[in-house]
Protein backbone atom coordinates (compact mmCIF):
# COMPACT_ATOMS: atom_id res chain seq x y z
CA UNK A 1 0.00 0.00 0.00
CA UNK A 2 2.71 2.45 0.98
CA UNK A 3 4.79 1.90 -2.14
CA UNK A 4 1.63 2.15 -4.25
CA UNK A 5 0.72 5.51 -2.71
CA UNK A 6 4.30 6.74 -2.83
CA UNK A 7 4.24 6.04 -6.55
CA UNK A 8 0.81 7.50 -7.36
CA UNK A 9 1.00 10.62 -5.20
CA UNK A 10 3.91 12.08 -7.16
CA UNK A 11 3.11 13.28 -10.67
CA UNK A 12 6.49 14.06 -12.25
CA UNK A 13 5.00 16.35 -14.89
CA UNK A 14 3.27 18.49 -12.24
CA UNK A 15 6.35 18.47 -10.05
CA UNK A 16 8.43 19.59 -13.01
CA UNK A 17 5.89 22.28 -13.93
CA UNK A 18 5.87 23.66 -10.38
CA UNK A 19 9.65 23.55 -10.16
CA UNK A 20 10.36 25.17 -13.49
CA UNK A 21 7.85 28.04 -13.26
CA UNK A 22 8.36 30.33 -10.32
CA UNK A 23 4.78 31.61 -10.68
CA UNK A 24 3.12 28.18 -10.69
CA UNK A 25 2.45 27.95 -6.94
CA UNK A 26 1.07 31.50 -6.60
CA UNK A 27 -1.04 30.92 -9.73
CA UNK A 28 -2.57 27.75 -8.27
CA UNK A 29 -3.18 29.41 -4.90
CA UNK A 30 -5.05 32.28 -6.56
CA UNK A 31 -7.32 29.88 -8.44
CA UNK A 32 -7.80 27.84 -5.26
CA UNK A 33 -9.21 31.05 -3.73
CA UNK A 34 -11.33 31.85 -6.78
CA UNK A 35 -12.68 28.30 -6.37
CA UNK A 36 -13.52 28.92 -2.69
CA UNK A 37 -15.43 32.06 -3.63
CA UNK A 38 -17.41 30.26 -6.34
CA UNK A 39 -18.13 27.38 -3.95
CA UNK A 40 -19.51 29.67 -1.22
CA UNK A 41 -21.27 31.87 -3.79
CA UNK A 42 -22.94 28.89 -5.46
CA UNK A 43 -23.40 26.13 -2.90
CA UNK A 44 -23.42 28.54 0.08
CA UNK A 45 -26.17 30.70 -1.44
CA UNK A 46 -28.26 27.56 -2.05
CA UNK A 47 -27.72 26.36 1.54
CA UNK A 48 -28.66 29.79 2.88
CA UNK A 49 -31.94 29.79 0.91
CA UNK A 50 -32.81 26.32 2.27
CA UNK A 51 -32.00 27.58 5.77
CA UNK A 52 -34.46 30.42 5.26
CA UNK A 53 -32.17 33.37 4.48
CA UNK A 54 -33.57 35.19 1.41
CA UNK A 55 -36.66 32.99 1.60
CA UNK A 56 -38.19 35.10 -1.17
CA UNK A 57 -36.12 33.14 -3.70
CA UNK A 58 -37.78 30.15 -5.39
CA UNK A 59 -35.48 27.14 -4.84
CA UNK A 60 -35.50 26.06 -8.49
CA UNK A 61 -33.99 29.43 -9.46
CA UNK A 62 -31.28 29.30 -6.77
CA UNK A 63 -30.44 25.82 -7.99
CA UNK A 64 -29.19 27.42 -11.21
CA UNK A 65 -26.26 28.73 -9.14
CA UNK A 66 -25.10 25.23 -8.17
CA UNK A 67 -23.07 24.59 -11.36
CA UNK A 68 -20.98 27.65 -10.38
CA UNK A 69 -20.28 25.98 -7.05
CA UNK A 70 -19.38 22.71 -8.77
CA UNK A 71 -17.03 24.60 -11.08
CA UNK A 72 -15.44 26.29 -8.05
CA UNK A 73 -14.98 22.93 -6.36
CA UNK A 74 -13.39 21.57 -9.56
CA UNK A 75 -10.94 24.48 -9.59
CA UNK A 76 -10.04 23.65 -5.98
CA UNK A 77 -9.58 19.94 -6.74
CA UNK A 78 -7.40 20.67 -9.78
CA UNK A 79 -5.19 23.19 -7.98
CA UNK A 80 -5.24 21.04 -4.82
CA UNK A 81 -3.88 18.12 -6.83
CA UNK A 82 -1.23 20.47 -8.20
CA UNK A 83 -0.15 21.28 -4.61
CA UNK A 84 -0.08 17.64 -3.48
CA UNK A 85 1.32 15.84 -6.51
CA UNK A 86 3.89 18.56 -7.16
CA UNK A 87 4.62 19.24 -3.49
CA UNK A 88 8.34 18.41 -3.65
CA UNK A 89 8.90 21.41 -5.90
CA UNK A 90 7.98 23.56 -2.87
CA UNK A 91 9.39 21.62 0.10
CA UNK A 92 11.66 18.58 0.15
CA UNK A 93 8.93 16.32 1.51
CA UNK A 94 7.25 13.37 -0.17
CA UNK A 95 3.46 13.86 -0.63
CA UNK A 96 2.94 10.47 1.00
CA UNK A 97 4.66 11.74 4.13
CA UNK A 98 2.62 14.96 4.01
CA UNK A 99 -0.68 13.08 3.78
CA UNK A 100 0.20 10.56 6.46
CA UNK A 101 1.59 13.11 8.95
CA UNK A 102 -0.25 16.41 8.45
CA UNK A 103 -3.21 16.20 10.83
CA UNK A 104 -4.88 19.31 9.35
CA UNK A 105 -4.71 18.01 5.80
CA UNK A 106 -6.27 14.79 7.10
CA UNK A 107 -9.09 16.74 8.78
CA UNK A 108 -9.62 18.69 5.57
CA UNK A 109 -9.86 15.54 3.45
CA UNK A 110 -12.22 13.98 6.03
CA UNK A 111 -14.46 17.07 5.89
CA UNK A 112 -14.52 16.98 2.08
CA UNK A 113 -15.57 13.31 2.32
CA UNK A 114 -18.28 14.22 4.88
CA UNK A 115 -19.51 17.06 2.63
CA UNK A 116 -19.79 14.50 -0.18
CA UNK A 117 -21.75 12.09 2.04
CA UNK A 118 -23.94 15.00 3.15
CA UNK A 119 -24.68 15.76 -0.51
CA UNK A 120 -25.50 12.08 -1.10
CA UNK A 121 -27.85 12.23 1.92
CA UNK A 122 -29.56 15.27 0.37
CA UNK A 123 -30.59 13.08 -2.57
CA UNK A 124 -31.01 9.76 -0.72
CA UNK A 125 -33.42 11.19 1.88
CA UNK A 126 -35.61 12.68 -0.85
CA UNK A 127 -34.87 16.20 0.37
CA UNK A 128 -33.61 17.23 -3.06
CA UNK A 129 -37.05 16.42 -4.50
CA UNK A 130 -38.85 17.92 -1.52
CA UNK A 131 -37.29 21.33 -2.07
CA UNK A 132 -37.11 21.16 -5.87
CA UNK A 133 -40.31 23.07 -6.50
CA UNK A 134 -40.39 25.04 -3.28
CA UNK A 135 -41.87 28.41 -4.25
CA UNK A 136 -40.80 31.80 -2.96
CA UNK A 137 -41.60 32.48 0.68
CA UNK A 138 -41.93 28.79 1.66
CA UNK A 139 -39.96 27.06 4.41
CA UNK A 140 -37.93 23.97 3.57
CA UNK A 141 -38.51 20.75 5.57
CA UNK A 142 -36.50 20.52 8.81
CA UNK A 143 -34.31 17.69 7.49
CA UNK A 144 -33.39 19.75 4.42
CA UNK A 145 -32.38 22.59 6.76
CA UNK A 146 -30.20 20.24 8.80
CA UNK A 147 -28.46 19.04 5.63
CA UNK A 148 -28.01 22.62 4.34
CA UNK A 149 -26.61 23.71 7.72
CA UNK A 150 -24.26 20.73 7.74
CA UNK A 151 -23.12 21.62 4.22
CA UNK A 152 -22.21 25.19 5.23
CA UNK A 153 -20.48 23.97 8.40
CA UNK A 154 -18.50 21.30 6.55
CA UNK A 155 -17.36 23.58 3.71
CA UNK A 156 -16.27 26.30 6.15
CA UNK A 157 -14.47 23.53 8.06
CA UNK A 158 -12.71 22.51 4.85
CA UNK A 159 -11.52 26.12 4.38
CA UNK A 160 -10.45 26.33 8.04
CA UNK A 161 -8.40 23.13 8.01
CA UNK A 162 -6.98 24.09 4.64
CA UNK A 163 -5.58 27.26 6.19
CA UNK A 164 -4.03 25.16 8.99
CA UNK A 165 -2.17 22.76 6.66
CA UNK A 166 1.19 24.62 6.86
CA UNK A 167 1.03 24.31 10.69
CA UNK A 168 0.90 20.53 10.45
CA UNK A 169 3.86 20.04 8.11
CA UNK B 1 7.93 56.05 10.57
CA UNK B 2 9.85 52.77 10.32
CA UNK B 3 10.40 52.81 14.05
CA UNK B 4 6.68 53.18 14.54
CA UNK B 5 5.92 50.26 12.22
CA UNK B 6 8.61 48.21 13.88
CA UNK B 7 7.09 48.86 17.28
CA UNK B 8 3.68 47.70 16.01
CA UNK B 9 5.26 44.60 14.57
CA UNK B 10 7.10 43.84 17.81
CA UNK B 11 4.28 44.75 20.19
CA UNK B 12 3.24 42.12 22.69
CA UNK B 13 0.03 41.45 20.80
CA UNK B 14 1.70 41.03 17.39
CA UNK B 15 4.43 38.82 18.80
CA UNK B 16 1.89 36.66 20.61
CA UNK B 17 -0.34 36.16 17.57
CA UNK B 18 2.66 35.46 15.36
CA UNK B 19 4.64 33.17 17.61
CA UNK B 20 2.30 31.26 19.89
CA UNK B 21 2.15 27.62 18.79
CA UNK B 22 -1.65 27.61 19.21
CA UNK B 23 -3.54 27.15 15.94
CA UNK B 24 -6.20 29.43 17.42
CA UNK B 25 -3.95 32.46 16.92
CA UNK B 26 -2.34 33.24 13.56
CA UNK B 27 -3.88 30.41 11.44
CA UNK B 28 -7.35 31.11 12.79
CA UNK B 29 -7.08 34.83 12.03
CA UNK B 30 -5.98 33.82 8.53
CA UNK B 31 -8.90 31.39 8.20
CA UNK B 32 -11.38 34.06 9.35
CA UNK B 33 -9.91 36.35 6.68
CA UNK B 34 -10.72 33.62 4.13
CA UNK B 35 -14.28 33.14 5.47
CA UNK B 36 -14.87 36.87 5.20
CA UNK B 37 -13.57 36.89 1.63
CA UNK B 38 -15.80 33.96 0.66
CA UNK B 39 -18.97 35.61 2.01
CA UNK B 40 -18.15 39.15 0.88
CA UNK B 41 -17.03 38.26 -2.64
CA UNK B 42 -19.10 35.08 -3.07
CA UNK B 43 -22.48 36.52 -2.12
CA UNK B 44 -21.97 39.97 -3.66
CA UNK B 45 -20.79 38.01 -6.72
CA UNK B 46 -24.12 36.17 -6.85
CA UNK B 47 -25.92 39.52 -7.05
CA UNK B 48 -23.47 40.72 -9.71
CA UNK B 49 -23.78 37.68 -11.98
CA UNK B 50 -27.58 37.82 -11.65
CA UNK B 51 -27.51 41.48 -12.70
CA UNK B 52 -25.24 40.48 -15.60
CA UNK B 53 -27.90 38.06 -16.81
CA UNK B 54 -26.99 34.70 -15.27
CA UNK B 55 -29.98 32.76 -13.85
CA UNK B 56 -32.57 35.32 -15.03
CA UNK B 57 -35.30 33.32 -13.23
CA UNK B 58 -33.77 34.42 -9.93
CA UNK B 59 -35.91 37.30 -8.58
CA UNK B 60 -33.63 40.20 -7.67
CA UNK B 61 -35.32 41.82 -4.62
CA UNK B 62 -34.92 38.85 -2.19
CA UNK B 63 -31.18 38.78 -2.95
CA UNK B 64 -30.95 41.99 -0.91
CA UNK B 65 -31.28 39.70 2.14
CA UNK B 66 -27.68 38.65 1.55
CA UNK B 67 -26.43 42.15 2.38
CA UNK B 68 -26.09 41.60 6.16
CA UNK B 69 -23.88 38.56 5.45
CA UNK B 70 -21.93 40.47 2.80
CA UNK B 71 -21.29 43.31 5.25
CA UNK B 72 -20.42 40.84 8.03
CA UNK B 73 -17.83 39.37 5.65
CA UNK B 74 -16.43 42.84 5.05
CA UNK B 75 -16.14 43.73 8.75
CA UNK B 76 -14.59 40.38 9.67
CA UNK B 77 -12.00 41.04 6.98
CA UNK B 78 -11.42 44.63 8.03
CA UNK B 79 -10.70 43.45 11.60
CA UNK B 80 -8.58 40.41 10.68
CA UNK B 81 -6.90 42.47 7.97
CA UNK B 82 -5.74 45.05 10.53
CA UNK B 83 -4.32 42.25 12.71
CA UNK B 84 -2.55 40.54 9.81
CA UNK B 85 -1.08 43.86 8.70
CA UNK B 86 0.15 44.61 12.22
CA UNK B 87 2.03 41.28 12.32
CA UNK B 88 4.13 42.25 9.32
CA UNK B 89 3.70 46.03 9.30
CA UNK B 90 7.05 46.87 7.71
CA UNK B 91 6.99 44.40 4.84
CA UNK B 92 3.29 44.98 4.11
CA UNK B 93 3.38 48.77 4.09
CA UNK B 94 6.49 48.80 1.90
CA UNK B 95 4.91 46.41 -0.59
CA UNK B 96 3.28 48.14 -3.62
CA UNK B 97 1.13 45.05 -4.08
CA UNK B 98 -0.51 45.71 -0.70
CA UNK B 99 -1.65 49.14 -1.89
CA UNK B 100 -3.01 47.66 -5.12
CA UNK B 101 -5.05 45.28 -2.96
CA UNK B 102 -6.39 48.09 -0.75
CA UNK B 103 -7.18 50.24 -3.79
CA UNK B 104 -9.01 47.37 -5.50
CA UNK B 105 -11.05 46.68 -2.33
CA UNK B 106 -11.99 50.36 -2.08
CA UNK B 107 -13.02 50.42 -5.74
CA UNK B 108 -15.00 47.17 -5.38
CA UNK B 109 -16.87 48.61 -2.38
CA UNK B 110 -17.79 51.73 -4.37
CA UNK B 111 -19.07 49.44 -7.16
CA UNK B 112 -21.00 47.36 -4.61
CA UNK B 113 -22.69 50.49 -3.28
CA UNK B 114 -23.61 51.59 -6.81
CA UNK B 115 -24.76 48.07 -7.70
CA UNK B 116 -26.99 48.06 -4.62
CA UNK B 117 -28.39 51.44 -5.63
CA UNK B 118 -29.13 50.37 -9.22
CA UNK B 119 -30.38 46.85 -8.48
CA UNK B 120 -32.39 47.43 -5.28
CA UNK B 121 -32.81 51.18 -4.91
CA UNK B 122 -35.31 53.42 -6.63
CA UNK B 123 -33.15 53.37 -9.76
CA UNK B 124 -33.84 49.68 -10.33
CA UNK B 125 -37.24 48.16 -10.96
CA UNK B 126 -37.42 45.73 -8.08
CA UNK B 127 -40.71 44.15 -9.07
CA UNK B 128 -39.67 42.94 -12.50
CA UNK B 129 -36.02 42.52 -11.67
CA UNK B 130 -35.06 44.70 -14.61
CA UNK B 131 -31.76 46.46 -13.99
CA UNK B 132 -30.68 49.53 -15.92
CA UNK B 133 -27.59 48.95 -18.03
CA UNK B 134 -25.61 51.15 -15.62
CA UNK B 135 -26.13 48.47 -12.99
CA UNK B 136 -24.54 45.91 -15.29
CA UNK B 137 -21.44 48.08 -15.70
CA UNK B 138 -21.07 48.40 -11.91
CA UNK B 139 -21.57 44.63 -11.53
CA UNK B 140 -18.85 43.84 -14.07
CA UNK B 141 -16.51 46.42 -12.55
CA UNK B 142 -17.07 45.03 -9.05
CA UNK B 143 -16.22 41.47 -10.12
CA UNK B 144 -13.06 42.74 -11.84
CA UNK B 145 -11.95 44.68 -8.74
CA UNK B 146 -12.68 41.72 -6.43
CA UNK B 147 -10.58 39.56 -8.74
CA UNK B 148 -7.71 42.05 -8.56
CA UNK B 149 -8.05 42.28 -4.75
CA UNK B 150 -7.93 38.50 -4.27
CA UNK B 151 -5.04 38.13 -6.69
CA UNK B 152 -3.04 40.98 -5.14
CA UNK B 153 -3.79 39.68 -1.64
CA UNK B 154 -2.50 36.24 -2.52
CA UNK B 155 0.62 37.66 -4.16
CA UNK B 156 1.72 39.87 -1.23
CA UNK B 157 3.58 36.78 0.05
CA UNK B 158 5.81 36.55 -3.06
CA UNK B 159 8.87 38.25 -4.57
CA UNK B 160 8.16 40.99 -7.09
CA UNK B 161 9.22 39.08 -10.23
CA UNK B 162 7.10 36.09 -9.21
CA UNK B 163 4.22 38.48 -8.56
CA UNK B 164 4.41 39.99 -12.02
CA UNK B 165 4.55 36.63 -13.78
CA UNK B 166 1.80 35.09 -11.65
CA UNK B 167 -0.45 38.12 -12.20
CA UNK B 168 -0.02 37.88 -15.98
CA UNK B 169 -0.66 34.11 -15.89
CA UNK B 170 -3.84 34.56 -13.82
CA UNK B 171 -5.18 37.31 -16.07
CA UNK B 172 -4.55 35.18 -19.18
CA UNK B 173 -6.19 32.13 -17.58
CA UNK B 174 -9.27 34.13 -16.52
CA UNK B 175 -9.61 35.59 -20.04
CA UNK B 176 -9.32 32.08 -21.53
CA UNK B 177 -12.00 30.77 -19.14
CA UNK B 178 -14.32 33.68 -20.03
CA UNK B 179 -13.75 33.08 -23.75
CA UNK B 180 -14.51 29.36 -23.35
CA UNK B 181 -17.70 30.21 -21.47
CA UNK B 182 -18.78 32.69 -24.16
CA UNK B 183 -18.08 30.16 -26.89
CA UNK B 184 -19.95 27.41 -25.02
CA UNK B 185 -22.96 29.70 -24.52
CA UNK B 186 -22.94 30.61 -28.20
CA UNK B 187 -22.70 26.99 -29.37
CA UNK B 188 -25.29 25.93 -26.75
CA UNK B 189 -27.58 28.80 -27.79
CA UNK B 190 -27.39 27.87 -31.47
CA UNK B 191 -28.09 24.24 -30.57
CA UNK B 192 -31.09 25.19 -28.43
CA UNK B 193 -32.52 27.43 -31.16
CA UNK B 194 -32.31 24.59 -33.64
CA UNK B 195 -33.92 22.19 -31.18
CA UNK B 196 -36.90 24.49 -30.56
CA UNK B 197 -37.18 25.14 -34.29
CA UNK B 198 -37.31 21.45 -35.21
CA UNK B 199 -39.72 20.77 -32.34
CA UNK B 200 -41.97 23.46 -33.73
CA UNK B 201 -41.87 22.16 -37.30
CA UNK B 202 -42.26 18.56 -36.15
CA UNK B 203 -45.61 19.32 -34.55
CA UNK B 204 -46.69 20.61 -37.95
CA UNK B 205 -48.10 24.01 -38.80
CA UNK B 206 -51.79 24.47 -38.23
CA UNK B 207 -52.47 20.85 -37.24
CA UNK B 208 -53.87 20.76 -33.69
CA UNK B 209 -52.11 18.13 -31.62
CA UNK B 210 -54.21 15.60 -29.77
CA UNK B 211 -54.72 15.61 -25.99
CA UNK B 212 -54.20 19.34 -25.54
Amino acid sequence: MESFLRYWLVWPAVEHFNASHSWAWAFAETFHFFGIILLIGGVGAFDLRILGVAKGLPVAAVRRLLPWGVFGFSLCVATGLQFVTGFRANLPMHPYVVITTDIWLQWKLLFILLAGLNLAAFYATGMSRAVENLPAGTDAPALAKVIAGASLFLWLGVIYFGRLIPEGL
Amino acid sequence: MWQFLESIENSGFSTFVRETPSVLAYPTVLALHTFGMAFLVGLSGVIAVRVLGVAPALPLPPLARFFPLIMAGFWVNAATGVILTALAAQSMLSNPDFYIKLGAIGAALVCLGQLRHHAFGKAGNGATGAVPSKGRVWAGAMLTFWGIAVLAGRLTAYESDVRRQAAVAVVIAVLVLLAVRMLALRVGGAFNNRATFSARTASGPGIPTANH
